[in-house]
């Protein structure tokens, strides 16, 4: 029989280092995928997976029965928000990473897609300009509407669980998802 | 719907971000306007872009060691750097220069030396509260920004550290008479760490349990805020109390404030002398929890002794986990003025009478599916502690008008679990198997009862047995094999009451009443001639077979409509009550028997005459 999450964190607390190995791989790619989409960077989301499971791992104790994603979800939601904002606050860019894609960028990396996926090179430029505007249309949303719409939107979490992980009531959520979605009606690109 | 949908109108559309009515009334106007309908199209073909950010992203094995190998380090301390403002430099270098200034003025021998003004400002994480508390009162000349400073830095420090387990109070600092003005989002709150102990009284008449908690809240020297929450539960916020089981005269509740916009919440202001660990008992009363009695009996072969077990059965859907709960059970009626469950689902705690609020029950029935999973564990791990289970005992007491019975040690109840405990084994009581005959109250059928009484005489007597329902069993054969005979309901027994279980229709004993005869008499007539009253007289043949291989006693009721009647029996009968008459007959095994009765009843002016 599977492990239950509330399981697999009490016997963390305990000193198993099995159990919270099982934790992270059973919700590892969401969270990341989570965290990748609030932050628009791999590299700054895998920063903040650390950061959320080490505050999951501090934390464990105070978890009390109710559902360890939620729980979770809002950890990550804190951490993603207090880095975007740290990161405002004070940019950091890495010696090593690529600047932001500009139009060159997006043609090189049209052209590696267009040879591993043998497309069309212009179509896989059209789409990596796509994207890219798509995530800047994402990144250009307040803190907590990006959050709503991540979670409902890629995470498929319904109303009711984005209200618990955001602490705020369904009204809420919906109303920070319409609101989100108006903003992004006007910024999407037509595909 | 007459006018076409707006933008935010079909974005509510498509994402469900409208009511259910108002998506009814969207999709049937879609189903017949065609310019709306492009234009979601339109809309969908827009958002349809968001799916380019929908990739699948996987964790590399990398990063999850990173994970895994930090969780085993030491959790590392947080430190708040403490910032200190420019202007307090200059302030700094303002009063050197003036306390330079006063030192040259003064006598060399009068002054302690600038060893203040040289040791150099710890910061927030340097300075411990331990260090102050060791120190003892300030010199008073320990003063100007430096005191001031360090001792800021200290309070500050006392707020955040929950690490000083003594209880101390900082004789430097005066608490202010007035609560400092606290909007909610910057509240500093104490957190309500893990109950240390808790007791839960479950009344069974009423949907109410009395919890008490035992929490030791960390408090700073000053005032504090204490949240306490309560989504998701049946608690009633009305009912909530706080109180300090040590430092009584130093710690004072002034008040639990119920935030405006922030729903099933409360605050309470504690104004603390002392600062550091302080037990306190949180009580309040809470619905969805509640108990019941039932009983298994098993009579011997011959019938004559029983073995009487009552269990009870506490379950739990409060919405809230209770462990290693102390529990104790109350019997006895109790008069409540509201629902608890109603109160615990207003939106307000003190909102108009009547008006209820259901979403934090749907918030509730979401969370009781979430501690399914939390259900499964908990089974798994009673599972393995099954071998050690050894029944507890339960502690039996009067308690005023109810009875109190208490649960050896502790229990835990995880929400949504009943958890079933014996409470008494009586063992050779005495028992009366007892069939009777009515048929104004049960028809044609003969009714099986085992009687016995809750006294000592019957090794029970010890406590009043609640209401619940009995299952008797008979053994079989000699190899204790089971067979079951019958269940009933029993009502609240009193020490020294009789109890008649009823065990529903016995199949092999048999009463069948025959009426053999019947005639009228004596006729009284009115001034015009009619008949005025009369004399019915009925005669009965009863005729009454045992199968069963056990001798029997059986009770015969008989009705006769009327409270003027006189019997002649071939066997002796006792008058039950004004209309009624009763026969005890005893019956060997697998035998028949027959008596006759013939009774008169009187009618009309014939009551008269009976009555003169």
């Amino acid at each position: 029989m599977e492990n239950t999450d509330k399981s697999l964190i009490e016997a963390h607390i305990k000193g198993d280092p099995a159990a919270f190995g099982e934790l992270v791989r059973r919700y590892g790619d969401n969270v990341l995928g989570y965290l990748m989409r609030m932050s628009g960077n791999r590299h700054q989301a895998e920063d903040l997976f650390q950061e959320t499971f080490k505050r999951v791992h501090e934390k464990a104790h105070t978890f009390r029965g109710s559902r360890f994603k939620s729980w979770l979800y809002t950890i990550a939601t804190n951490v993603a928000i207090d880095g975007i904002r740290r990161l405002r606050r004070s940019p950091v860019v890495s010696l090593n990473q690529k600047l932001d894609c500009d139009g060159d960028n997006l043609q090189e990396l049209a052209a590696v897609a267009a040879v591993d996926n043998s497309c069309n090179p212009s179509q896989e430029v059209q789409k990596a300009e796509q994207t890219e505007q798509v995530r800047r249309a994402v990144d250009s949303l307040p803190a907590k509407q990006r959050a709503t719409l991540v979670l409902a939107y890629y995470q498929q979490l319904n109303y009711r669980e984005v209200a618990a992980v955001l602490g705020c009531s369904v009204g809420t959520v919906k109303t920070q998802m319409y609101r989100a979605l108006r903003t992004l009606a006007q910024k999407l690109p037509d595909i | 719907m007459k006018h076409h949908l707006t933008e935010r109108e079909l974005i509510e559309y498509q994402f469900k971000l409208a009511s259910e009515a108002r998506m009814e009334e969207s999709a049937e106007h879609l189903k017949g306007c065609g310019g709306c309908r492009e234009l979601l199209e339109r809309l969908q073909r827009k958002f349809a872009a968001l799916d380019l950010l929908s990739d699948e992203i996987k964790v590399g094995e990398d990063l999850i060691s990173q994970v895994i190998e930090q969780t085993g380090r030491p959790v590392r301390k947080k430190i708040v750097p403490f910032k200190i403002p420019a202007w307090v430099g200059t302030a700094a270098a303002v009063l050197f220069v003036g306390l330079l200034v006063l030192v040259a003025n003064l006598d060399k021998d009068e002054i302690k030396g600038p060893e203040v003004v040289k040791q150099p400002i710890r910061t927030a994480n340097e300075t411990k509260l331990s260090e102050k508390m060791d120190s003892g009162p300030r010199p008073e000349s320990r003063t100007g920004f430096r005191g001031d400073y360090a001792e800021k830095i200290e309070i500050a420090q006392a707020r955040k550290a929950p690490q000083s387990d003594v209880i101390s109070g900082i004789a430097e600092y005066t608490v202010p008479e007035q609560p400092p003005f606290a909007p909610a989002s910057a509240i500093e709150l104490v957190t309500l760490p893990r109950r240390d102990k808790v007791q839960l009284t479950i009344y069974n008449s009423a949907d109410l349990t009395l919890v008490r908690e035992m929490r030791n809240l960390t408090l700073k020297k000053g005032w504090n805020w204490l949240q306490f929450m309560w989504a998701n539960t049946l608690i009633d916020p009305t009912s909530l109390s706080l109180e300090p089981l040590e430092q009584g005269d130093k710690i004072d509740i002034q008040q639990l404030v119920f935030p405006a916009r922030l729903r099933e919440l409360g605050r309470w202001l504690i104004r603390s002398e002392v600062s550091g660990q302080v037990p306190f008992e949180i009580t309040y009363f809470t619905s969805g929890i509640s108990w019941r009695a039932f009983y298994m009996g098993t009579l011997s072969q011959d019938e004559r002794k029983m073995l009487l077990q009552g269990y009870v059965r506490v379950g739990n859907k409060s919405g809230e986990d209770y462990e290693n709960a102390q529990t104790r059970l109350i019997v006895g009626k109790v008069h409540i003025f509201d629902q608890i469950a109603e109160l615990a689902k207003r939106r307000y705690p003190y909102d108009r009478p009547g008006i209820v609020e259901y979403d934090a029950y749907m918030g509730r029935r979401d969370t009781a599916t979430a501690y399914g999973a939390f259900g499964e564990e908990m089974l798994g791990e009673r599972l393995v502690q099954l071998g050690d289970l050894k029944p507890k005992e339960i502690k039996k007491e009067g308690l005023s008008e109810y009875f109190l019975y208490t649960i050896e040690g502790t229990e835990t109840i995880p929400n949504e679990w009943g958890k079933r405990l014996l409470s008494f084994n009586a063992e050779d009581i005495g028992v009366e198997s007892l069939y009777k005959y009515d048929e104004e109250r049960w028809g044609g059928e003969v009714i099986r009862f085992v009687k016995f009484a809750n006294d000592e005489d019957h090794n029970m007597g010890q406590t009043p047995i609640p209401d619940g329902d009995v299952k008797i069993y008979v053994q079989a054969d000699e190899q204790d094999y089971l067979s079951y005979v019958g269940g009933t309901n029993i009502k609240y027994i009193p020490v020294d009451e009789e109890v008649e279980l009823n065990l529903g229709p016995a199949r092999l004993v048999k009463v069948e009443p025959k009426l053999m005869d019947f005639k009228t008499d004596n006729y009284v007539f009115d001034n015009r001639g009619n008949i005025a009253g009369w004399d019915e007289i009925r005669t009965w043949k009863i005729e009454l077979t045992n199968t069963r291989t056990l001798p029997i006693e059986i009770e015969i009721t008989r009705d006769f409509g009327t409270s003027y009647w006189r019997l002649q029996a071939d066997i002796p009968y006792e008058k039950h009550d004004a209309t009624h008459a009763r026969f005890n007959i005893s019956l060997e095994p697998r035998s028949k028997r027959t008596f006759s009765y013939t009774v008169r009843t009187c009618h009309g002016l014939r009551e008269e005459t009976l009555r003169q």
